[in-house]
Formats: structure tokens, C-alpha cells, sequence
């Protein structure tokens, strides 16, 4: 088996980096792959509370590096999806335990035993970021359509641009969209990001309340039917397998009860 | 009615094309890694040696980057007048 190296990253950090890894890779599982999620944010450990996992970490990814323990010792089996597997990152040391050589090397072991890897890479373009992209062969882009997290995103972009030769495509997830504030011409929109970084789109997910319950309860939301951030998590991974599907209707028609009765009174704009 | 339509009308903002035209310009500086004050000197440079050979209407002068995929393109446009003997 060779499986699928894929990073995800976007420069800035506060975009959701984490929690489309925690929901990319519980949707992927649930359509039935083998999925290897690990945490690159060595020092700064979070996927595993997204995940509900907290508890369960015993060794991590720096343990596997320095061969203090067996990798399949420190993969943590999620709760529901026997087939989604965590690599937890080192909460006491800091990014220079591991490096591009040796993510590598894991990585091509990764990928013999798991459909997807998906690495969730941490913020910046330094140390950490370039060992989390250096076993990647594909990247996900993670940005909001605001103006400093398009600027890193960018960034990124000529950095994954650069390293063609092992990154054969990078695609954009555009996160927290509120149509409502599109609609009035206050926020930028997804086809705005489109243009100004000449990038192809993965997904675009809304901004949804449902998220911060959902990290709360250590539930991705992906696993959960009626929230439409859900539903965005579940077709990036459609998408990721190769299945063509349409992108949500972000219309904001439906964004709010308070914004229903402010359309009943608000003339029809183009 | 009137009243309620002014009460509930939405913010019509250009917030959206502002921050759009702040991040064209932005980036292309970004990706060319070129100082602010460059292109300006540029300009006033190449407008120096085209002036030894025409005379140029500076009114209607355009000199700009433009964005083409992820590259950018530099649009001069210099009218002219008369050539200079």
C-alpha cells in the first residue's frame, strides 16, 4: 500500500489549521480509508483535544523520531473510527526535535500503512512548517478572507510553489466565510481569494458556531449531519478522494433568524 | 414602509473592494519582494529618456503593475506629443 502524504498549513495561525485536519481527516475515515493524522506543532499540542484524545496520548511523534517507542505504540486509535489513527506532537520540547530528514523518513513509513496522512503543520514558515511540509506530496492551504491571513497564505503558496518538484498540488480551503457580510460588501469573498491568489479551490467552509461546540465536546463536527460546516468538512474529503462535488450554496438566505426579517424588509439588490 | 426600509437597510459598505485592491497591490510587492519607493523611481526614470526623444503628455501618463496568474506585468503607457530634433 502507498498512501497519500497530504500537509495542511497556512502561514497564519488562528485560521483553522487544526480543526480542518481534526474534520478532513474524521471524514475521510468515515468513507471507509485508513487515516494517519499527525500533529506537527511540536510544543503547542492540540489536535488531540480536538480529537477527544487527550487522555489516551502515551508516547508521541518525537518519541517515534528518537526511537524511544515503536510507531504503532504511539498512534492513538480514535474513539469511533477504528481506522483513524493520531500521532500526538511533544508538548515539552520545541520544533528543533524534529527535522525535514527525519519526517521524511517517517512519513514514507506512514504512507505504507495508511491511506491518508495528513499532516497538520503549525503557524509560520520556519523550522516547523518546513519539517511538516518535507514528506508532504500534496498541501492543503488554509486561509480566511481577511487581508493578513491572505498575505500568508500567499506567502506559503510561493513557498509550496518552490518546492514543486516533491509537491505536485496545493490546493485552498477558505475558512469562516459569512455570506451575510459578503452580501453587504463588508468582507472579501471566496471568489475575491480565488482571484487574488490564483490558486485552486478545495472547499470553503462557513463560519459556524457549531465548531466551537464541537471542540468543546472533542467531537469533530464532520462526524455530526445537520451543521453546515459538517457538510464543507465532508466534501473537501469527497473532493480530496477525486469525487467531483459541488460547492455549498453560502446564499445568505438562510444565515440567521435576524437576518430573515431584515430580507422581508430589504429591497432586492442584485 | 419608508421608514422601516431605511431602519433595516443593509450596510452598504466597500469595505470588501477596499481591502480587494489594498491586497492586488500588496502582493504584488510581496511576490516581487520590491521596496515601495521603487517603482516610482522607475517611472521617473524611464520618463526621463523617453523625454529626450518625445515630448509626453503627462496627464494621461499610466504606469502600473498588474497581476496575470500569480505573476505581474508592468503597463506603461506614455502618449506622446512631438519628437524632439
Amino acid at each position: 500500500m502507498s498512501g497519500r502524504v497530504i500537509v495542511i498549513t497556512s502561514g497564519k495561525g488562528g485560521v483553522g489549521k487544526t480543526t480542518a485536519s481534526a474534520n478532513i481527516g474524521t471524514a475521510l475515515a468515515a468513507s471507509g480509508a485508513s487515516v494517519a493524522l499527525v500533529d506537527m506543532d511540536i510544543g503547542l499540542r492540540n489536535l488531540d483535544i480536538l480529537m477527544g484524545l487527550e487522555n489516551r496520548v502515551v508516547y508521541n511523534l518525537v518519541d517515534v523520531i528518537e526511537e524511544k517507542c515503536k510507531l504503532r505504540q504511539a498512534l492513538v486509535k480514535d474513539k469511533r473510527l477504528p481506522n483513524l489513527n493520531l500521532l500526538p506532537a511533544a508538548q515539552t520540547r520545541d520544533k528543533s526535535a524534529v527535522n525535514p530528514e527525519q519526517m521524511e523518513k517517517l512519513c514514507a513509513e506512514l504512507k505504507q500503512l495508511f491511506d491518508y496522512v495528513i499532516l497538520d503543520s503549525p503557524a509560520g514558515i520556519e523550522g516547523g512548517f518546513q519539517s511538516a511540509i518535507a514528506g508532504a506530496e500534496e498541501a492543503i492551504v488554509v486561509t480566511t478572507p481577511e487581508m493578513s491571513a491572505v498575505r500568508d497564505a500567499d506567502r506559503v503558496i510561493g513557498l509550496l510553489e518552490a518546492k514543486k518538484d516533491a509537491i505536485s498540488q496545493y490546493r485552498l480551503v477558505v475558512n469562516r466565510i459569512r455570506p451575510s457580510m459578503v452580501a453587504t460588501n463588508d468582507m472579501m469573498s471566496v471568489e475575491d481569494v480565488l482571484e487574488i491568489l490564483s490558486v485552486k479551490l478545495l472547499g470553503v467552509v462557513p463560519e459556524d458556531e457549531d465548531i466551537i461546540v464541537s471542540t468543546n465536546k472533542g467531537e469533530p463536527i464532520a462526524g455530526s449531519e445537520n451543521t453546515r460546516a459538517g457538510q464543507a468538512y465532508r466534501n473537501i474529503a469527497s473532493r480530496l478522494r477525486g469525487d467531483d462535488v459541488p460547492f455549498l450554496d453560502l446564499s445568505p438566505v438562510n444565515d440567521t433568524w435576524f437576518n430573515k426579517i431584515v430580507k422581508i424588509f430589504t429591497p432586492v439588490r442584485a | 414602509m419608508q421608514v422601516l426600509n431605511w431602519f433595516f437597510r443593509p450596510k452598504q459598505g466597500d469595505a470588501r473592494n477596499k481591502a480587494k485592491d489594498r491586497m492586488r497591490l500588496m502582493l504584488i510587492h510581496d511576490r516581487l519582494e520590491l521596496p515601495p519607493d521603487r517603482l516610482a523611481s522607475l517611472e521617473e526614470e524611464l520618463i526621463a529618456v523617453v523625454s529626450r526623444y518625445f515630448e509626453i503628455d503627462r496627464q494621461t501618463t499610466r504606469f502600473d503593475l498588474q497581476q496575470y496568474d500569480r505573476r505581474a506585468a508592468l503597463i506603461a503607457n506614455f502618449p506622446l506629443l512631438r519628437s524632439k530634433s
